[in-house]
């Protein structure tokens, strides 16, 4: 059994960070396009409107039905078959889109559930002291439903900096594709695996201390 | 952390509108598809993409006057990108086969090689392809090799094992009795890197690699600019050079 190249994993970290900005800025843009869609998607679901309602429910049947890697393929290679237009889309906007729908499907049922979850009589006593509809749900149902939703979809942001490791796939040289061919030219598998394991561990843990603190923050009101 | 985040959305936006305004066809770049993870082929170190392949389409490039973009993906994306425009060729050690053919517009040949069966070091129960019945054979995605294997009298009695990469990581570990590969890149594979890996017998089969170029009026008029460029290349003998520098043999000749 070979000793451990640590000297090859000190020489490999700064190359591979030079990768990191990609990964984040694919996953924080693939979150914030994510969370708008997401929103949208639950606001139909929960007040039921008419004719969107049948077609959300189709979306988010076929985006969380079906694995992100397929749904990548489909927009990268699939759709430009037929629409040639599409072959302008390159990889790192197909990576965003495809991570951006799969997760708005997931997020959008965590967040219907986070308002549903705010007491009915609450609603009731508000519009019965005179608060219109939007009163009410801007300054009762979503800052208790923000706070629910919360650690739901901080976790799949983190499952979405992980999800851009698929982008390789799609010809976008992000922290995995680099790692990757890395390991190829090296034939150190485990020292260039392990060392992109600790660096995404790394990157989940930093959000995972944001999340805490941005935790506490929205249970300030519910501290005694 | 909302400021930072602003910031990272603006630079995600910038990045995929910049993204989206990518270059075009044209004959002034040669978009290259590869894998990136093909030793000595097509590798990377130190955050440089380099190989046989590489130093190929840069010779090329030269000869006909023109940029040459690299694009790294996946293997089994490569084809992908071809057929939907977004690369002119792949150079990743592509053989000629009927299928391909039939889709494709290949160059002349400017690799030739066989195929080979590869085991763990002090595995004498494997010394040829006949020897494979029974055993767990990998191979790569979307390689040739497969259909190789599929092809023998005896391929009912193979268990082949496709994988997206590290064949030759897993055979070394012993999880896979063989792997088939080129027989170039096999014996670069025991000469460079620690795996503990032997060659089993000889190739078995003859293989061609040429530059494969899709079947419209773009690609005809790359492919025959691209082979012109290849054979000028082979006459002043800088192809076999390249084959020397990174084989120590010319394996660009039958």
């Amino acid at each position: 059994m070979a000793i451990l190249d640590v000297g090859y994993m000190v020489e490999l970290l700064p190359i591979l960070l030079r990768y990191l900005p990609l990964t984040l800025q694919m996953a924080a843009l693939g979150m914030v396009l994510a969370l708008a869609l997401a929103c949208a998607l639950a606001v139909v679901r929960v007040l039921r409107i008419p004719g969107l309602n049948g077609a959300t429910l189709l979306f988010i049947s076929f985006f969380r039905g079906t694995p992100l890697l397929v749904q990548l393929f489909l927009f990268y290679y699939g759709l430009p078959q037929i629409f040639s237009a599409l072959t302008q889309i390159n990889g790192i906007t197909a990576a965003i889109m495809g991570l951006t729908l799969h997760f708005a499907a997931y997020m959008a049922e965590s967040i219907r559930a986070a308002i549903v979850g705010v007491d009915r009589s609450q609603t009731e006593a508000a519009l019965a002291i005179g608060m219109t509809r939007g009163q009410l749900m801007r300054r009762i149902v979503l800052p208790q439903a923000t706070r629910v939703a919360v650690p739901t979809l901080m976790n799949y942001f983190i499952d979405m900096i992980k999800a851009t490791s698929l982008a390789f796939t799609l010809g976008v040289t992000e922290l995995m594709g680099a790692t990757q061919k890395e390991a190829a030219g090296s034939f150190l598998y485990f020292e260039a695996f392990i060392t992109v394991a600790l660096l995404y561990w790394g990157i989940v843990e930093l959000l995972a201390w944001l999340q805490r603190r941005l935790e506490a923050r929205l249970n300030e009101a519910y501290q005694r | 952390m909302l400021r930072s985040l602003t910031l990272a959305t603006l630079l995600g936006a910038g990045l995929a509108v910049g993204g989206l305004a990518q270059a075009q066809d044209s004959a002034d770049e040669l978009r290259v598809g590869m894998s990136g993870g093909y030793f000595p082929f097509t590798f990377v170190r130190q955050d440089v993409l380099q190989g046989f392949e590489v130093d190929v389409m840069e010779a090329v490039a030269e000869v006909l006057d023109v940029e040459v973009n690299f694009v790294t993906a996946n293997f089994s994306g490569l084809f992908g990108m071809l057929e939907s425009g977004r690369i002119d060729t792949i150079a990743n050690q592509i053989t000629i086969t009927e299928e391909r053919e039939a889709k494709y517009l290949f160059t002349a040949p400017y690799v030739y090689d066989g195929a080979q069966v590869v085991t763990r070091r002090g595995n004498d129960e494997v010394s040829g392809v006949e020897d494979l019945r029974g055993k767990q054979v990998a191979v790569n995605l979307g390689s040739n090799y497969e259909q190789l294997l599929r092809e023998l009298p005896f391929a009912d009695e193979i268990d082949i094992r496709t994988y997206e990469s590290n064949i030759e990581q897993d055979t070394a570990l012993g999880r896979v009795d063989a792997f088939v590969m080129d027989r170039v890149s096999a014996s670069q594979v025991i000469q460079e890197t620690p795996l503990p890996l032997q060659l089993a017998g000889q190739p078995f089969s003859e293989i061609r690699n040429a530059l494969p170029f899709r079947d419209d009026e773009a690609g005809r008029e790359w492919r025959e600019r691209v082979d012109a460029a290849l054979a000028t290349l082979r006459e002043q003998g800088r192809l076999a050079e390249i084959s020397e520098r990174w084989f120590g043999t010319d394996i660009t000749r039958p």
